[in-house]
């Protein structure tokens, strides 16, 4: 905004009005626009609560809205609520500026002008569901169903499921979801303990947390569940106090909250675990008993056809001298020792990678190894450790029929190329759509469907991005607020958003109980939007065919009582409550009583719904085969589940070719067990002497006022993109601090302001992400930069289909 | 009568600023423009303050959310020319806003820099009036404003209790960033009740005030960071 | 009174000016009209919209307008006490000047102030002051010390000033309805001259600690926080030697200009500006005596956060305000004041310039660089001005000079009766005096 405009915001009042009166008349809110909904308590001017679920990341708090007259007036944590006990985070408050947000989109839209010129004709939601209904009837008419796309982002849930649903009746095997996000995560444990599932950490209850990458107190996962553990791992038990060390390039906030900072050259932190993975060998300090009884791998051994195999043991000790490993990674050899000591010896500890260890082009290698640490040290299902989570009991949705038509389209293969030689262990590769698009091939996108997703503004290469939205007929996007997509998206169908709108919130699993919430509205939808859901089902019954037949509930609602219908079969778990009730509970389970609140269905309901969830309070350690769905019913350090996918793919085509295509350097038995391989970057190190860094910020969310003020703590820094670099590196380039520069990788420049931090390698320089949107409101547009724009989209893991985001290099000048 | 005050374990804070926020919605303080906050002029009643030391790779950086000391010798109350700012018995230093003249004497007298002015008329969309707290009057411009402690609520708790017939316990008051801190690492209650979480934890070795030597008292306290004594890699 | 049908009065060419609008006169008073106006929009502007106009941030609370309040506060010394002080002393070579002398310490008063209240958020609120007084507040103790010298300077003005009201009734000047009020019916008779004398006398003695008052509590101002460089004991006198030294600077350029303006080479001779020149520099010593003492001890101390601001001033930031400031305050005024040769008119004014200036950022350097570095590090702030604050600035300085012009068109800016009475008088007093200090002469 200009300066004039903000006076002219800012300076209503004339001066005589401020020189006559005190100033009382400025005192009282009067004249507030007036409630949507009579909620709560229905006295005008008394507060009441509402439980419900956050939805502004993927962390999954239960949250209390405060609401007066029908609004909503403030945000805080539901203390009943298990994962973050009455805590929330600065984006969790935030909500309000998301729910009002000037610039939402208030009903449903066509476009009328260019794409992107911002003209659009407001239509009714009849005309809605009747336009897309017969664009898609076209589709298939023509045979082509397999030509619609479903982009799903960072939900879960029925959302998802329903997605799925639909494009599986319509006929389209495209429904893409993040890989960067939660499929990839489930990847090291599925390799290693046979279960596609997250691995969760039990933190609160660790002496040593040994965090490769993982930000986990300014994003990850469950951001305040973290920080909640965090805290209890510090002064919250008398006489322990856990270590955590932080392995990454940047002094992040964790890393500046650990107890020790590694800096890592970026993209070694597989060569790292295996360093440290040889300290615990050489110094026998690992869990003798754990591993015979429980693991498979760690010796040489000789399978049934008589050939010899390399153990783990014998990999790391011809491979990884800690001397070779410092030289990597830049970690020094005594640092490398003395963690791998304090690991071994402080147990129960756990070692933990998320996706910047994975976003590499051998990431998933990577994040194998380090969970090889944690089978070292015993720290698989057991208190303090890694575990994984137990199921959330949901009832399943009825069984679905396919069409002909469906089934035919089906029968083509995704456009993402997940899960074939190209991508094999992946479910989706959200980031090949793009190219995918653009290339149309094998065939074309005729109409892209996006939910919760803005791959304008979050997939790398921006410009080849748009490019590939452009080549697509009809582009419709559900977004409640005017995104980079949605911009120049054909048709917009606002959804309500997350505090105005029934969802079901089954925990992602990583934390050991099954946690399930509900989310409602609390308060009225304040514009002309619906529920995606809902679209969906109207959309789905206007469609007719198999379709229809799979969507035949009256509205979204109506699909979760269904669902819940599971939790309250199970006979187990309890509707959120106190930790004092949590305990008592805990103690009558334990004596095999279970004393549920509710006696029947509906007020089961009813509580669900006013306390804001369900959760299991009980974890069972050492069920070893539900955490072991290996062949050998074990933790194998040689993958057996990756051995016979890769060769299952590669056919008769041959595993060499699938190695090559899939770029693994490794043959022989080497592919299947976690190793290092170094990175593929883009931008040769001459020309490009940076590594980019990109990194989140806990105040993500671009159109939200109030994050916008919070941006950076660790440098002040507020309102704007900066890009941090080390001091000496600075100095050599003459840049000094708050300086404009350009950092300019090969696929183009960006320019930003520089700050000058102590907290970064010197051959690194750290850009965080979030801001530099093209659309998406008032405040989101036209501030910072997005480091999408220089960021290559080209390379990958190829085997997991993780984007390789952290491998661009970048040279930086003087602007 | 109580003396309120607060705790804050830094060993326990990240930093994450949610007490930030969350003061700024429970007190209808303004948020500014991107233009305005480069000129530091961005209204935060709490505000985390990062502070580095040592060298690369060796560095230690720490956070500290800083917000009004609530002084039992406050420098801020006693250069106001009207009495606009002032310790009330509970040890709570207010503001009272239809009095202030905005000479803004009180802020450069707070040796923690912790008081705001409102240097324009707050800015807010018509829609976002929505989330106003009806409990907090709002501040014109012209006035200087700071953390009150959440006075409100205390008049509320208080209200509650009389109308229960009992006397205030501890819990019954909670501040608006207390409540959200995701660390629990903030502590509220009564610095003279001797069973209280507070004036348990102030007397730990870990607790220290900020700027103590200036000899204003302050009724906010810090816990240090503690230390790792595991076993060792030797 | 006697002047009427004097044959002998010679100072008619006080008189002249005395409600004769010049070309060049008006010509001035339109350009800083002009300028005032500018101001008066400039207020309007951030009266409208807030004081975000100005370059004003956090943590820099206070700038341009509470450093012209110091400033102009610190100019008024030189009216009043500087004639207060020659009064007391019989200094001769005063008879010329004092008149000229105490205006300033009216004018500037109002100016001074007028900046406290630019300076507020709340300008409509400002008489809470006066209804919720709070007694500890140092500000408050500015408000009443400041009015009361207002009060004081302003009786101690008019006193003397009555006989050449009545000169002026008795010339049918005009106004004359104002001459007739404010002139009380003076007649001139030796009783009533003689109560005048006593009058004049006891408002010397009394203006005298009043002064000295205003600007020590104006640094108070500042001392009675715990702010590093501004918690300072020496603070009262540092401030009170700054303000006479900028005061007798202001003097020495208004009778520069009223020289050479209304032509009274021949009332403000050289020897005057020679001892006015002579007591500059007395100041500008006893200025850098303070500014030594106060700068050594706190490097001396060497606390952290004293140290901040110090270093900010000596070679951060602030040096190239700091360093004008010891050239303009001590380096100037010691190469010009020291000679006998140089101390002439254009050498006083010159020196005097310097000083204005030099006082002006001995002001600034008071207020910005503590306030930028605070003892919480977070957040380090810059200070630049906005256009309102320069405007507000001029404009303050347009009305200073604007009502002293007015001053000298209503009422003679030389004392025509004090002139008189030297002549008539005072010289053989004064041999009279003179003979009393010499050995062998009894003492009358
Ligand atoms: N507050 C907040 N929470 C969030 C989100 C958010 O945007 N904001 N987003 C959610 C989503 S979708 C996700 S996917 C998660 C992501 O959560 P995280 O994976 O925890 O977050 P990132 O910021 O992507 O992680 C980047 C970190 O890895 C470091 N790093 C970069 N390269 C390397 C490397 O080669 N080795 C090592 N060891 N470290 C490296 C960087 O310095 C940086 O600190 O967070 C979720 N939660
Ligand atoms: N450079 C860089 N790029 C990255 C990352 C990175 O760290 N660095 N992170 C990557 C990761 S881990 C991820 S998960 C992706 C995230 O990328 P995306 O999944 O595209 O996530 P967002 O950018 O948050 O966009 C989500 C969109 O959903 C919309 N939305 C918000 N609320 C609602 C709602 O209630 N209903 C509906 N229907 N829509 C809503 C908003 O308009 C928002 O733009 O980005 C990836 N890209
Ligand atoms: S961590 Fe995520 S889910 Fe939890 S409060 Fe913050 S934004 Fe909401
Ligand atoms: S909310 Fe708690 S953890 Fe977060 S910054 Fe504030 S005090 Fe620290
Ligand atoms: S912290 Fe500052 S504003 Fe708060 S009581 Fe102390 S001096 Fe006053
Ligand atoms: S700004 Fe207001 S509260 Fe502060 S000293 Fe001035 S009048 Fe008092
Ligand atoms: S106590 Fe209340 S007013 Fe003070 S910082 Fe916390 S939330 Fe803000
Ligand atoms: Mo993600």
């Amino acid at each position: 905004m200009k300066r004039r405009d903000f006076l002219k915001l800012s300076g209503g009042a004339t001066a005589g009005a401020v020189l006559a009166g005190l100033g009382f008349q400025n005192l009282l809110v009067h004249a507030l626009p007036t409630g949507t909904e009579d909620s709560g308590t229905g006295v005008p001017g008394v507060p009441s609560w509402a439980n419900t679920i956050c939805q502004q990341c993927p962390g999954g708090c239960g949250v209390r809205v405060k609401l007066v007259d029908g609004r909503a007036i403030n945000i805080s944590g539901n203390p009943l609520y298990p994962i973050n006990r009455e805590g929330v985070c600065p984006k969790g408050i935030s909500g309000l500026q998301a729910l009002y947000d000037p610039d939402r989109i208030k009903g449903p839209l066509k476009r009328v002008g260019e794409r992107g010129s911002g003209k659009w004709q407001q239509i009714t939601w009849e005309e809605a569901v009747a336009t897309v209904a017969s664009e898609l009837k076209a589709l298939r008419q023509k045979g082509e169903p397999q030509s619609a796309v479903f982009v799903t982002g960072q939900v879960r849930g029925l959302m998802v499921d329903l997605f799925s649903r639909f494009a599986l009746t319509y006929g389209t095997p495209n429904h893409i979801r993040h890989t960067s996000g939660i499929d990839g995560s489930a990847l090291p444990s599925y390799l290693l303990q046979g279960v596609r599932q997250q691995i969760a950490y039990d933190l609160e209850n660790a002496s040593y947390i040994l965090s490769f990458g993982s930000s986990f107190l300014e994003a990850g996962w469950s951001p305040v569940r973290q920080i909640r553990a965090y805290g209890i791992l510090r002064q919250g038990k008398a006489g322990s106090r856990a270590k955590i060390v932080q392995i990454e390039p940047r002094l992040s906030m964790t890393a500046a909250k650990a107890d020790e900072w590694v800096a890592i050259n970026p993209g070694t932190d597989g060569a790292l675990a295996l360093g440290i993975a040889r300290v615990i060998l050489d110094e026998r300090l690992y869990n003798e008993s754990f591993l015979s009884q429980h693991t498979v791998g760690l010796e040489d051994w000789t399978d049934s056809s008589g050939q010899k195999h390399t153990g783990f043991k014998a990999l790391v000790q011809q491979n990884y001298a800690v001397d070779r490993v410092a030289e990597i990674t830049g970690v020094p050899v005594e640092t490398i020792i003395r963690i791998a000591r304090e690991f071994a010896r402080n147990r129960p500890a756990i070692a933990m990678a998320e996706q910047e260890v994975a976003m590499h082009t051998a990431g998933l290698y990577a994040r194998m190894a380090v969970h090889c640490l944690n089978a070292l040290v015993g720290s698989i299902d057991t208190p303090g450790g890694t575990v994984l989570s137990m199921e959330v009991p949901l009832e399943p949705l009825p069984h679905v029929d396919k069409d002909a038509i469906a089934q035919r389209g089906l029968s083509f293969p995704r456009l993402d190329r997940a899960g074939s030689t190209e991508f094999p262990l992946a479910e989706s590769a959200y980031e090949f759509l793009p190219e995918a698009l653009a290339t149309g091939k094998p065939y074309k996108a005729k109409a892209l469907f996006l939910y919760y997703s803005n791959p304008l503004h979050s997939l790398a290469d921006s410009a080849r991005v748009r490019k590939a939205l452009e080549s697509v007929p009809l582009i419709v996007s559900f977004s409640p607020f005017p995104d980079d997509s949605t911009n120049i998206a054909d048709l917009i169908l606002p959804d309500h958003t997350y505090l105005e709108r029934w969802q079901d919130d089954p925990m992602l699993p990583v934390t050991p109980h099954s946690v399930f919430g509900v989310r409602k509205p609390v308060v009225k939808p304040l514009f002309n939007t619906m529920h995606t859901g809902d679209f969906l089902i109207k959309l789905a019954q206007a469609s007719g065919g198999s379709v229809a037949q799979a969507f035949p509930w009256k509205d979204f609602p109506a699909v979760i009582q269904h669902r819940v219908q599971g939790l309250f079969k199970a006979r187990r778990g309890t509707i959120v409550q106190t930790e004092g009730e949590d305990a008592w509970a805990q103690q009558l389970a334990e004596r095999g009583v279970w004393s549920p609140s509710y006696a029947s269905f509906e007020e089961f309901w009813k509580q669900l719904v006013e306390k804001g969830g369900w959760w299991d309070p009980s974890y069972r350690f050492g069920e070893w085969s539900r955490v072991f769905r290996t062949p050998s019913g074990k933790f194998e350090f040689f993958s057996q589940i990756l051995r016979e996918r890769l060769v299952s793919l590669s056919g008769n085509q041959g595993l060499e070719a699938l190695l090559k295509k899939a770029r693994v350097e490794a043959r022989g038995d080497l592919v299947f067990l976690p190793h290092f391989e170094p990175e593929r970057f883009v931008g040769d190190e001459k020309s490009y002497p940076f590594h980019l860094n990109p990194y989140k910020l806990m105040a993500h969310g671009s159109n939200q006022p109030f994050l916008l003020e919070i941006l950076g703590p660790q440098l002040n820094t507020r309102w704007d993109t900066w890009a941090e670099l080390h001091p000496e590196e600075a100095k050599k380039l003459g840049v000094k601090d708050g300086d404009s520069i350009w950092l300019e990788s090969p696929l183009g420049k960006i320019q930003t302001r520089a700050k000058l931090y102590v907290g970064t390698m010197p051959r690194v320089v750290n850009i965080p992400f979030g801001l530099g949107h093209e659309a998406g409101g008032r405040w989101a547009q036209g501030i910072g930069v997005n480091p999408n724009r220089i960021m290559s989209g080209v390379e990958f893991d190829r085997l997991a289909g993780f984007p390789a985001l952290f491998a661009t290099r970048i040279k930086i000048s003087k602007a | 009568m109580a003396r309120w005050g607060m705790v804050i374990d830094l060993d326990k804070c990240t930093g994450c600023q949610a007490c930030v926020v969350a003061c700024k919605v429970e007190n209808n303080v303004p948020v500014v423009n991107a233009e305005e906050a480069a000129k530091g002029r961005e209204m935060l009643w709490i505000r985390v303050m990062p502070t580095v030391e040592g060298e690369y790779p060796r560095i230690k950086m720490r956070f500290m959310p800083v917000l009004c000391q609530h002084c039992d010798h406050p420098p801020s109350t006693k250069v106001c020319p009207v009495g606009a700012t002032y310790k009330n018995p509970e040890g709570i230093v207010a503001q009272i806003y239809p009095r202030c003249i905005g000479c803004r004497y009180c802020m450069n007298a707070c040796p923690y820099t912790i008081k705001y002015f409102n240097w324009f008329r707050p800015q807010r969309e018509e829609i976002q009036q929505n989330y106003l707290n009806p409990e907090v009057s709002l501040r014109p411009k012209g006035v200087v404003e700071k953390c009150t402690f959440c006075h409100h609520r205390l008049i509320k708790a208080r209200e509650q209790a009389a109308v229960e017939k009992r006397s205030l316990r501890e819990g019954d008051f909670t501040p608006a960033c207390v409540e959200s801190c995701p660390a629990r690492a903030m502590y509220f209650g009564d610095l003279d009740d001797p069973t209280s979480t507070v004036s348990k934890l102030s007397k730990s070795s870990r607790a220290f005030r900020l700027l103590e030597e200036l000899g204003t008292e302050p009724k906010v306290i810090y816990l240090t960071e503690g230390e790792w004594h595991g076993s060792v890699g030797r | 009174m006697e002047v009427l049908g004097d044959k002998d009065f010679q100072d008619e060419a006080l008189l002249r000016p005395v409600g004769h609008l010049g070309k060049g006169f008006l010509l001035t008073v339109t350009i800083l009209l002009g300028v005032v106006l500018w101001g008066i929009y400039a207020y309007s502007f951030q009266v409208r919209h807030g004081l975000g106009v100005t370059g004003l941030d956090r943590p820099v609370y206070w700038g341009f307008y509470i450093t012209n309040f110091v400033f102009f506060i610190g100019i008024s010394h030189a009216g009043t006490l500087i004639s207060a002080i020659l009064r007391l002393c019989q200094a001769e070579w005063r008879r010329s000047i004092t008149r000229a002398a105490e205006v300033i310490t009216v004018v500037v008063l109002f100016i001074g102030a007028a900046n406290i209240l630019l300076d507020l958020g709340r300008p409509d609120r400002a008489l809470f002051v006066i209804f919720h007084g709070n007694l500890t507040s140092p500000l408050l103790w500015d408000v009443v010390s400041i009015s009361t010298y207002l009060t004081g300077s302003t009786i101690y003005l008019y006193l003397p000033l009555i006989p050449d009201i009545a000169i002026l009734r008795d010339r049918k000047a005009r106004p004359q309805f104002l001459y007739r009020i404010l002139s009380l019916g003076f007649t001139g008779t030796e009783k009533e001259k003689k109560r005048l004398h006593i009058a004049i006398s006891i408002m010397a003695v009394i203006v005298i600690p009043i002064a000295i008052s205003v600007h020590t509590v104006v640094s108070w101002v500042f001392a009675m926080t715990i702010q590093p460089m501004w918690h300072s004991t020496i603070f009262g006198p540092y401030f009170v030697v700054g303000a006479i030294f900028s005061g007798i600077a202001a003097l020495i350029l208004a009778m520069a200009i009223i020289r050479r303006a209304y032509h009274l080479q021949e009332y403000l001779k050289e020897i005057h500006f020679n001892n006015l020149g002579t007591l500059l520099l007395v100041m500008a010593l006893l200025w850098f005596y303070f500014t030594f003492a106060e700068y050594l001890t706190t490097f001396y101390g060497g606390e952290p956060d004293e140290m901040a601001v110090f270093f900010a001033k000596v070679r951060g930031p602030y040096a190239p305000y700091f360093w004008a400031m010891v050239v303009t305050n001590f380096v100037i005024q010691f190469s010009i004041l020291c000679n006998r040769k140089t101390r002439t008119v254009a050498g006083t004014v010159i020196a005097s310039s310097s000083v204005i200036v030099g006082m002006w950022l001995e002001r600034f350097t008071i207020v910005v660089p503590t306030l930028v570095n605070p003892r919480i590090p977070f957040p380090r702030g810059t200070y630049f001005p906005s256009w309102i604050e320069v405007s507000l600035m001029a404009a303050s300085f347009a009305m200073f000079i604007l009502l002293y012009m007015g001053f000298s068109k209503l009422f003679p800016i030389v004392s025509v009766w004090e002139m008189k009475e030297g002549r008539e008088v005072s010289v053989a007093e004064t041999a009279e005096r003179v003979r009393t200090y010499l050995p062998g002469e009894s003492e009358a």
